[in-house]
């Protein structure tokens, strides 16, 4: 919960620096007859976030990719997929799982005077299909001692929406740091049952139907047309 | 766009410092609450439940009602690995004793990934001798974290 109230304070605050960008005119260029859109190039990027997870979360290996497609540098459409696998022993039971998703959405920039960042929108459909066992399984319950309990595994198909507020910079030619808010709402996925999931792949923690998240990601750019 | 770049170093190590909490904070333990009514004044002059007790075959300890300090009932739990749990209600005062049959269908639910799993149950039906205990009546048959199973014992 900690992490959330983080990243949800730091939503805010980007949120209303957007808001005190927009109050600059300045920071918009003048309105222009519309161009056709181009494709500008295509970034090819690496979610560096989930690497944290080798360090900070053992249990889990989780690698997510994506490809964004640069429309006039305002409108992005981007795929992103990943594999997640977590594994891991407790006490009364030893859990793995694993799997892969897909994402397919669209980005919208905000920003108009800047012609290769991105200070914009995002929204995603999200798919994952995943299984996961619970085995050495015990409960431990007052005067009947600790009982051992048959393994038990689930697959499931999961689907959710997401939405983000994010940025993406030009550190080097062609080279982008990203970082994107992320609130994800589930639509299917196992939440009701029996054994349900710890651990969306892509998602993020299967009890939940509404989850905050955040993306740090690494771009490369194929530009296009990229005429100076 | 240099402000973007802090932006992100400032996100990423926010990130870092998240932390979460392993320990299991909630009761993993399902309960089919038993109601007690004595009507017999004799039982009532005997102070029969002060002195009653109620032990299952397969349990180490028994359950005696005048340590739980509850108001005319006590919570059991049913045996987490068979669908038959047989109760046995016995009392210093009274020489003869009883024995509750209860049948039911168990289900291992997922909890969550802290407390790991708990069992659920549903009774199906339950047999019983009449030596103390006048009736029984079934209230509850479903059994979960947020549902106490629950019947009714008249002595």
């Amino acid at each position: 919960m900690v992490k959330y109230k983080y990243i949800f304070s730091l939503f805010i605050g980007i949120l209303s620096l957007s808001f005190s960008y927009a109050q600059d005119d300045s920071f918009y260029a003048e309105e222009k007859v519309k161009d056709p859109l181009q494709l500008k190039g295509i970034k090819f990027g690496v979610n560096v976030g989930r690497f944290s997870d080798f360090q900070f979360k053992p249990d889990r290996k989780s690698y997510e990719a994506s490809v964004d497609f640069n429309l006039s540098n305002k409108y992005f459409g981007v795929v992103e997929g990943g594999y997640s696998e977590i594994s891991f022993n407790k006490d009364l039971y030893s859990y793995n799982s694993d799997g892969t998703f897909l994402k397919i959405g669209l980005d919208y920039n905000l920003l108009k005077k800047f012609p290769s960042d991105f200070l914009g929108i995002g929204l995603r459909l999200g798919w994952s299909s995943f299984s996961h066992t619970a085995d050495n399984i015990e409960i431990n319950l007052n005067h009947w001692g600790t009982e051992p309990f048959p393994s038990i595994s689930n697959s499931f198909d999961a689907f959710w929406f997401e939405a983000s507020f994010g940025v993406k910079g030009e550190i080097f030619k062609n080279i982008y740091l990203g970082w994107a808010g992320i609130v994800r709402a589930q639509i299917t996925g196992g939440k009701n049952s029996d054994f349900h999931p710890y651990d969306i792949p892509g998602y993020g923690a299967g009890s939940k139907s509404l989850h905050l998240a955040a993306n740090y990601y690494i771009y490369y750019q194929i530009p296009f047309n990229s005429k100076k | 766009m240099k402000n973007i770049i802090y932006i992100f170093v400032f996100l990423v190590s926010i990130f870092l410092i998240s932390c979460g909490d392993d320990t299991c904070n909630l009761d993993t333990e399902t309960y089919l609450k038993v109601n007690f009514h004595t009507a017999d004044t004799n039982l009532v002059n005997d102070k029969f439940l002060d002195s009653l007790s109620i032990f299952s075959s397969e349990w180490t300890d028994s359950i005696y009602y005048s340590e739980e300090k509850s108001d005319s009932s006590l919570l059991l739990v049913l045996s987490p690995n068979s669908d038959l749990t047989e109760f046995v209600f016995t009392s210093e005062t009274e020489e003869l004793k009883d024995t509750l049959k209860v049948y039911h269908q168990n289900e291992v639910v997922f909890l969550s990934p802290e407390c790991g799993f708990i069992v659920n149950y549903k009774i199906d039906t339950f047999i019983s001798t009449y030596n103390i205990i006048d009736s029984l009546e079934l209230l509850n048959s479903d059994i979960s974290r947020k549902n106490n199973g629950q019947i009714q014992i008249y002595f």
